[in-house]
Order: C-alpha cells, then sequence, then structure tokens
C-alpha cells in the first residue's frame, strides 16, 4: 500500500529542517567550540584538548561535580521514600482515593520557580513559618537562617524537591503496584501467606524493575539541576552550592567562556550517556 | 473487622499526608492576600483581613512590567503549542502510515535528540541563535523550545496513528480521496487525543521553563518565571507578599489546565520521562 513519493517528505520537512539547524548543527559545534579559547567578541584560538585538561584540574569544576553527586545522593533515596509510601497509600480502594493522587500529584505541575519561591518564604529566616513551628515547638532557641550554609541549604532544597518531585515517582510506582496480577495474591492467601509476606515475597520482587528506573529518572534529573539552587542558594555562600550545569552556565554567560563551557558540557554528557546506559539497561530488564 | 481498622488507618494517614503536601501551596495562597501587617506578624492560618493588595503591587512592579512578563510567556507559549503540534501530527503521520526516505536516519536522529537534554548544548544554542539574530526574540525561544519537545510528541503522534487501521484509508481510496483528505477527515480526528496529550505536554514544558528562557530570552523577551527570579534576586528587601502573589499567578494556568485534562497530562508527563 505504501508509496516511495517525494511529496511525502513534506510531511516531515518541518521536523528535519528544525531539527538539522537547532540540534544537529548545534551539537557538532559544541564538539568543534570545546578545542577553542572562544571569547564572546575577539579572536577565537584553536587550543587542542586544552579545555579538556583544564576542566579535570579546575577545583571549582571538580566541586561542582561532587556536589551535583552529593546532591543526588540525598534527593534520590529520600523522594523513593516518600513516593513509595505514597503510593502505598493510595494504593487502596476507599472512596475519595482520586483526590489524594491529585493532591500528591499537584506539586509536579507547578513550575519549579514557582515552588522554589513558596518554599523560600517558608524558609524565611525572620517571618517564614518553618521556624516559628520549630521554635514553638521548642527544637532550635533561635531562628536558623536555612539558605546560609550548605549543611542547612542542601537538606532544605532536597526537602523542597521531595515535595515537588515525589508525586511522579508515585504514580511510576502506582503503576506498577497494579500492574501485578491479583490472582497472584488470591494464590498465595490460599497457601496461607500474610499481607507482609505477600508484600515482601511478591510484591517487591516484581516491581523491582520499576523501583530502578524510577530512581535512574531521579539521578539523571538531579545530574541536570540548577534552577533550585540559582533561585534558592543562588550557588551560595561562596559557590559552595554549585551544581555541575550552574558552574558551566556561570563560566558560558556569566565570564562568556563559551570553548571551556562547551568543554565542560562534553564531560557532563558523558556522564548522562553513562547513567543513559543504566536507564535501557533497568527498562530492558523490565520489559522481559 | 481488622481489615476496617488497617482502611481506618490508610485514610487517616492519607489525609495528614494530604495536609501537608498541599500546605505549602495553601500558605502562599493566604500569603498573597494577607496585608503587609499581617504577613510580617506571626503566622495565621486564616487572614484576619482578605486584601488584593499584593496582585496590584505585583502588576504595578516597575510600571507594570510583569504585563509585558505575561504577555511574552503566553505569547511564547501558544506559539510553541501550536508549532509543536503541527510538526509532530506531520511527521508522526508521516513516520506511520508514508513511505519516506531515509526513515531510519531520521527515526534515529529524534531518539537521539531525545537523550541530549537543551541544558548540555547552552554554549552552540546560543552561538547559533546569535547567528542567525534570534536571540531575544520569540521565534528563537519558540524554536528552541519546539526542537527539544517534538522528538517525544512525534512518537507519540506515530503510536496513535499506528492504531487507527488501515482499511479505513483503502476504503476512502476506493471511494476516490485524494491523500490529503484522507489524512485531515479521517486520521485527524481518529488521532485527536493523541494531539491534546501532546499539546498539554507542550505547554507544561513551555510555560514551567527558566532556563531557557533565563539564557535566550534576554531583556527584551524575558518569560514570567524569569521576571519573578529577577524581582527575588533584585531587591535587597524581597517583598514577600508580591512574590507569592507572582507565584500564584504564575501557576494558577498550568494548574488549571491540569485538572481540566488530568489524564492527558499525566499520560505525556510519564511517558515524556519513561520515553
Amino acid at each position: 500500500m505504501k508509496k516511495k513519493n517525494w511529496t511525502n517528505m513534506f510531511f516531515v520537512l518541518p521536523l528535519l529542517v528544525i531539527n538539522i539547524t537547532f540540534f544537529v548543527v548545534p551539537f557538532v559545534k559544541s564538539l568543534y567550540m570545546s578545542l577553542y579559547d572562544w571569547p564572546l567578541l575577539g579572536e577565537k584560538t584553536f587550543i587542542g584538548i586544552q579545555n579538556f585538561i583544564r576542566a579535570f584540574v579546575d577545583k571549582k569544576f571538580l566541586h561542582s561535580l561532587l556536589f551535583t553527586m552529593e546532591y543526588a545522593l540525598i534527593v534520590t533515596p529520600m523522594l523513593f521514600l516518600v513516593a513509595f509510601v505514597m503510593a502505598i497509600l493510595v494504593n487502596q480502594k476507599f472512596r475519595g482515593v482520586g483526590i489524594f493522587r491529585t493532591i500528591y500529584f499537584m506539586p509536579v505541575v507547578i513550575s519549579m520557580t514557582a515552588s522554589a519561591d513558596i518554599w523560600l518564604w517558608i524558609y524565611n529566616e525572620l517571618y517564614g513559618v518553618l521556624n516559628h513551628i520549630l521554635l514553638a515547638v521548642g527544637i532550635v532557641d533561635k531562628p536558623v537562617a536555612w539558605m546560609h550554609l550548605p549543611k542547612t541549604s542542601l537538606p532544605a532544597v532536597c526537602a523542597m524537591v521531595t515535595w515537588k518531585m515525589a508525586g511522579f515517582s508515585m504514580l511510576m510506582l502506582l503503576g506498577a503496584f497494579q500492574s501485578v496480577d491479583e490472582e497472584v495474591y488470591q494464590s498465595a492467601s490460599i497457601d496461607g501467606a500474610s499481607k507482609i509476606q505477600q508484600f515482601f515475597r511478591i510484591t517487591l520482587p516484581l516491581i523491582r524493575p520499576t523501583i530502578g528506573l524510577s530512581m535512574v529518572i531521579s539521578i539523571i534529573g538531579s545530574v541536570l539541576a540548577f534552577e533550585q539552587f540559582k533561585i534558592m542558594t543562588a550557588g551560595g555562600p561562596s559557590s559552595k552550592t554549585q551544581t555541575a550545569v550552574y558552574y558551566i552556565y556561570q563560566t558560558s554567560f556569566g565570564h562568556f567562556k563559551f570553548g571551556y563551557g562547551a568543554a565542560m558540557s562534553m564531560i557532563l554528557l558523558v556522564i548522562l550517556a553513562v547513567l543513559s546506559y543504566f536507564q535501557f539497561a533497568v527498562m530492558k530488564d523490565k520489559t522481559e | 473487622m481488622n481489615k476496617e481498622r488497617s482502611k481506618v488507618i490508610i485514610i487517616v494517614l492519607n489525609i495528614l499526608l494530604g495536609m501537608l503536601w498541599i500546605m505549602p501551596i495553601y500558605w502562599a495562597v493566604v500569603t498573597s492576600v494577607k496585608t503587609q501587617k499581617e504577613l510580617y506578624g506571626g503566622i495565621s492560618l486564616i487572614p484576619h483581613v482578605v486584601t488584593p493588595e499584593n496582585y496590584v503591587s505585583l502588576f504595578q512592579y516597575k510600571d507594570g512590567i510583569f504585563f509585558f512578563y505575561l504577555k511574552n510567556s503566553f505569547q511564547i507559549c501558544v506559539l510553541t503549542m501550536l508549532l509543536v503540534t503541527v510538526v509532530s501530527v506531520l511527521a508522526g503521520f508521516a513516520f506511520s502510515k508514508l513511505k519516506i526516505w531515509g526513515v531510519k536516519i531520521w527515526t534515529a536522529m529524534i531518539l537521539f535528540t531525545i537523550m541530549v537534554p537543551a541544558q548540555a548544548l547552552m554554549v552552540p544554542l546560543y552561538n547559533t541563535l546569535s547567528d542567525l539574530n534570534l536571540l531575544g526574540t520569540v521565534w528563537g525561544m519558540v524554536l528552541i523550545y519546539v526542537t527539544f519537545q517534538t522528538p517525544f510528541c512525534v512518537l507519540m503522534m506515530k503510536s496513535s496513528f499506528d492504531m487507527v487501521p488501515n482499511a479505513l484509508r483503502e476504503a476512502a481510496l476506493m471511494d476516490g480521496a485524494s491523500s490529503l483528505e484522507i489524512f485531515w477527515n479521517i486520521y485527524c480526528p481518529l488521532a485527536l487525543p493523541g494531539a491534546i496529550t501532546v499539546i498539554v505536554y507542550a505547554a507544561y514544558n513551555t510555560w514551567n521553563d527558566y532556563t531557557i528562557g533565563l539564557t535566550f530570552g534576554g531583556s527584551s523577551m524575558k518569560t514570567f518565571n524569569v521576571g519573578l527570579v529577577d524581582m527575588l534576586s533584585a531587591d535587597t528587601t524581597v517583598n514577600w507578599g508580591t512574590l507569592t502573589s507572582g507565584a500564584i499567578v504564575g501557576m494558577l494556568p498550568i494548574l488549571i489546565l491540569f485538572l481540566l485534562l488530568q489524564k492527558h497530562f499525566v499520560k505525556g508527563m510519564m511517558s515524556g520521562a519513561v520515553k
């Protein structure tokens, strides 16, 4: 039935033109730019792999990578645990369960900008509701300046992101819970397995791929973290809470070192490629 | 009896967690309608006086610059939604039902685009936009959003068209319909649910974006989100009433869209992330 016809190309032409102009060309350009000393204005000079060598000895870049990793390692389990509890709580049959699913998902829908603004107000040193409560209960004896030190700002940002993103992982896990065949539980019950045994022996092993997938997605998201720190801590104090994307952004568009920025982006892409490989591995696991 | 009790526990836990989850948004809403005096004088869960003054001051800020930001955001968002839909419906149809030259290369290309996030290509994109004189323009931003949203949307549309049986097309051809008529009258209506998911996906990703707006919008095309963060970081003393009212204005359109089209929203987002 299908006939090769040049007019058919018109259907894909818009996609191809846009994709080649704004993806393929920039991607190739990015490799090229990374080999240059490329300021905003003035002479561009070819310097080979010097940008890459520089990245590996740039303490600030290495610190930003370490900080990004630290963030990913804290936020991923935190988010997962909350999402897991949520998924169990809404994987029940009672009237109005849909309302709770919607409530848990609502923060996912709003922008990171709005969430960060709201939470900054909650964390406000003098007028924030969190300090009010902590003081009233007596957990702290003077207001905490949450955003002033990485020791407090990192967990505070993680809490905000957990609030914002848990609903997303919740829905993934809920889907997995519901895909387990009801009959498996029935026959387990007949064999005398308790609800708790069923959960650990049947449910958990069956949804393991989804657990892996939701974690990998969360790690990839954390590696690209930028907005939450740009808005909430501005990378401070003294760049201590600067993520990799943030540092690349600042190098490229604050100091206009395009060549170096492009080289660091390439390094980030390699890290992401490794993580994507894991994603495919768990997804393959899932479909088998 | 035991079963009833565990059900009650589950519901109570849901209510507690649900209250905790809705609290930040509720808190932003009440903050935004409080008077300045009440805002900074302790915590009250229900405002004594409800006032629109924070919203008024948001739109009076710097001679009404937030109207300008809102206009930019709406303009960019609507154009992106339109373009993403048109491009992905056309390409999705072609990938699903037509024989096209180089289909393997194009598929590989869009799969590769899906894997590379825009954040990793900021520098060359800036350079490309600057070469094309598109920095700080509506179309510059729209085209970047479209580039990074269409690959997923094309796959989405392809699978919607895949579900339409070929027999329909053959029957129409026998009746003497042209291929354009077939596309428009038969396939498009049937692929509508997929297209709605695509539209919602584009709206969500464009309206909520901050990074692309910040990098490529410059000062002439600041979006609402960028303007909001500007206000937060520019002033030494932040007016939290104004800021929370800004956050509410910014989240309202997308929340309404979500409540109206929940299923499409969730579908777009979930498959968008898993890919």
